[in-house]
């Protein structure tokens, strides 16, 4: 048993935030824990969320990609593009879903098979991508879109929007991917050692590939679901999020280096920035200051096991113990 | 004549120096290549009066890019640079105009509050072991959440800054403005601390084989931390110099520069897996970035252009980079079989 709960401590301390904060929030305001605050609260998170499970298998083969807000953007004004021109919503939906993985794609062929590093490669689609959301919206951005592709963001399934469970059909089939099939067990080896992977003849390459592409097309359907909630769409939508995108994923429990991570931790990391986030704007704490407690928390949840490792050895407890808890 | 034989070969087909020469020549030749065709598309680009223009926006990136230059070198990153900056700028700003008694002791101000975020940061990476993008992923953030709570969305003017201070950005030495002259200034002090002193070279050892610089004795995290402080004296020194040029500034001033400074840095040739490059090639590289936007501006095309070429140009220069780093590495090797055998 209790070793069934230590492997799960990162998870369980997760939760325990989770528990504080929406203690905190619902101190700060009587309206917190309304079901229909709460539910509204969590569809606003809905784009992020989609975004962090794209990310995550990246992140677990050891990789990264910053460019994945950008995509998005293209994503919605491709949606929104179409919507305008009469394109029924379930043609769209591939057709987009498909470009997006392409250009996931592109970044995963110039990592694996190039051989560039990720940060330096998705930098440079970061911009370039969000030039092409540009040139796609022009100026105004793009609006007057038909009722099928908002239809999602206004429509409920019992008492939960239909976004949120969008997302949580999404992170389940990632959590699938990553636990069940050969391409999850592939990316937990490349994270923990590409060349050993290599020489054992895990496909590499492929699975790079496989992995950008999935986080392309990840954040098409946040780009989907951004057209559902807001109705339009420019080239500057989403700008900045991979802070807290990158941020949902590491608190997880992802390691930055490979190898390890889980999607529960990251469905409940993301649950945790969302109260916060929520609880903050209830306390009507300024968003610039907002990004203040994320960044602590991303270096905390990075740094803490370390930081007890230090603290204990200056302290004089000889006694070495794993130390495993999140992010560790 | 016999057929030359394998190490005879292996001397004549030369040094990976030769490679790394090529690269910074490259950048050079696709700066001419911009000049030439901005040139040809706007006849207005070629003059002194664009070229000063050109200048003066590269001044105040090639001295972010030297600060990060120290960090990527080692193999390691610093994406708080523009939340550095702005802090900086907007708390020194605060205090001499509520303390103008303080106003002689401005940069040395900058460059110390600078100094003790980069620190932060420093040991964030070394001792608490985060990687560096996360590390800075995160005092980004913090350090603009930090000015951001400070500043509680006011705004701060320049007017309680030293006289010299706010006139600065548009003195001019010698038909230039001055900051085009300060960043010659650092960009110089960084490439002659890199190659003169010890430090320098440790900081090249650390990024080439941080395993063998361990073995080696070099003390890892001191030489690291000593990057990062530097660094982030740098950018609080920019930011300064910013902010003096801007005037009133709030708490976003040089929010997301951090993109343009590594972009900067990576096309100047710095290697993002450390131990190659120079401070020069970084200071080329925000040259080609302030061209590009000046020539698009010119020639009336809007932002996204800019956005899409800049990328474009971050995955050619690492892809160049690349091949380079296959050529050098060759070359080593090659090097290596010669002096056994010799």
């Amino acid at each position: 048993m209790s070793r069934v709960l230590r492997s799960f401590s990162a998870e369980l301390l997760l939760v325990a935030l989770i528990v504080l904060a929406a203690i905190w929030s619902s101190q700060l305001s009587p309206y917190f824990l309304d079901l229909n605050n709460l539910m509204n609260s969590a569809a606003f998170f809905v784009v992020f969320g989609l975004m962090a499970f794209g990310l995550f298998p990246v992140v677990v083969q050891g990789e990264i990609d910053i460019s994945l807000a950008s995509t998005l953007a293209v994503a919605s004004v491709l949606f929104a593009k179409l919507s305008v021109a009469g394109v029924p919503v379930l043609v769209a939906l591939p057709v987009v879903l498909a470009a997006t993985a392409l250009l996931g794609a592109v970044n995963g062929v110039l990592v694996a098979y190039a051989g560039l590093p990720s940060l330096a490669v998705t930098l440079g689609t970061l911009g370039a991508y969000r030039g092409v959301a540009y040139l796609l919206a022009g100026d105004a951005g793009v609006t007057g879109l038909t009722p099928e592709y908002t239809f999602l963001g206004l429509s409920w399934v019992g008492v939960v929007p239909s976004t949120v469970v969008l997302f949580l059909i999404f992170a389940v089939v990632i959590g699938v991917l990553m636990e069940a099939t050969r391409f999850g067990r592939y990316s937990y080896a490349i994270g923990s050692n590409p060349d050993a992977s290599r020489t054992a003849a895990v496909p590499v390459r492929q699975t790079r590939v496989i992995a950008y592409a999935v986080a392309g097309a990840a954040a098409g359907l946040a780009g989907f679901v951004w057209v559902n909630q807001y109705q339009s769409a420019r080239g500057d939508n989403a700008d900045g999020a991979i802070l807290f995108v990158l941020t949902a994923v590491v608190l997880g429990g992802v390691s930055i280096k490979g190898g390890s991570g889980r999607a529960l931790g990251v469905l409940l990391s993301t649950l945790l920035l969302a109260t916060i986030q929520t609880g903050m704007k209830l306390a009507n704490v300024p968003g610039t200051s907002q990004t203040l407690v994320i960044g602590l928390l991303l270096i905390a949840s990075t740094g803490g096991p370390q930081l007890v490792t230090l603290l204990r050895s200056a302290f004089g407890r000889v006694r070495r113990t794993s130390v495993s808890t999140a992010g560790g | 004549m016999s057929e030359p034989s394998v190490l005879e070969r292996l001397r004549l087909s030369g040094s990976g120096g030769a490679a790394l020469r090529v690269r910074f020549i490259g950048v050079l030749a696709f700066q001419v290549l911009l000049i030439v065709v901005f040139t040809a598309l706007n006849p207005r680009f070629i003059g002194w009066d664009n070229a000063q223009s050109i200048l003066f926006t590269a001044a105040i990136l090639a001295m972010a890019a030297a600060g990060q230059t120290l960090v990527v070198l080692t193999g390691n990153l610093d994406l708080s640079v523009g939340s550095i900056m702005g802090l900086c700028a907007y708390v020194v700003f605060d205090v001499t105009s509520q303390a103008p008694w303080l106003a002689g002791l401005t940069v040395p101000f900058a460059v110390a509050l600078g100094a003790v975020l980069g620190l932060a940061n420093g040991l964030l990476v070394t001792y608490l072991k985060i990687p560096s993008m996360v590390a800075t992923l995160g005092t980004l953030s913090v350090y603009r959440g930090l000015v951001s709570f400070y500043a509680n969305a006011m705004e701060v003017t320049s007017g309680e800054l030293p006289q010299w201070m706010r006139t600065l950005a548009t003195v001019r030495w010698l038909g230039l403005s001055s900051y085009v002259w300060i960043a010659v200034l650092v960009v110089v002090l960084v490439g002659l601390a890199l190659s003169l002193l010890p430090w320098g070279r440790k900081l090249y050892a650390l990024g080439s084989n941080a395993r063998a610089a361990y073995y080696y004795g070099l003390n890892e995290n001191g030489i690291l931390v000593g990057a990062y402080v530097a660094a982030g004296g740098i950018a609080g020194f920019v930011g300064l110099l910013l902010g003096a040029q801007v005037g009133n500034i709030n708490s976003l001033l040089a929010s997301g520069i951090e993109m343009q400074v590594l972009a900067a840095v990576v096309i100047g040739g710095v290697s993002i897996w450390g131990g190659s490059g120079s401070v020069y090639g970084a200071a080329l590289g925000a040259i080609v970035l302030a061209t590009i936007n000046n020539g698009l501006v010119l020639l009336g095309v809007q932002e996204f252009y800019r956005l899409l070429i800049q990328g474009l140009a971050i995955v050619a220069a690492v892809a160049v980079d690349a091949l380079v780093q296959k050529r050098v590495l060759t070359a080593t090797r090659r090097r290596v079989i010669l002096e056994v055998a010799a």
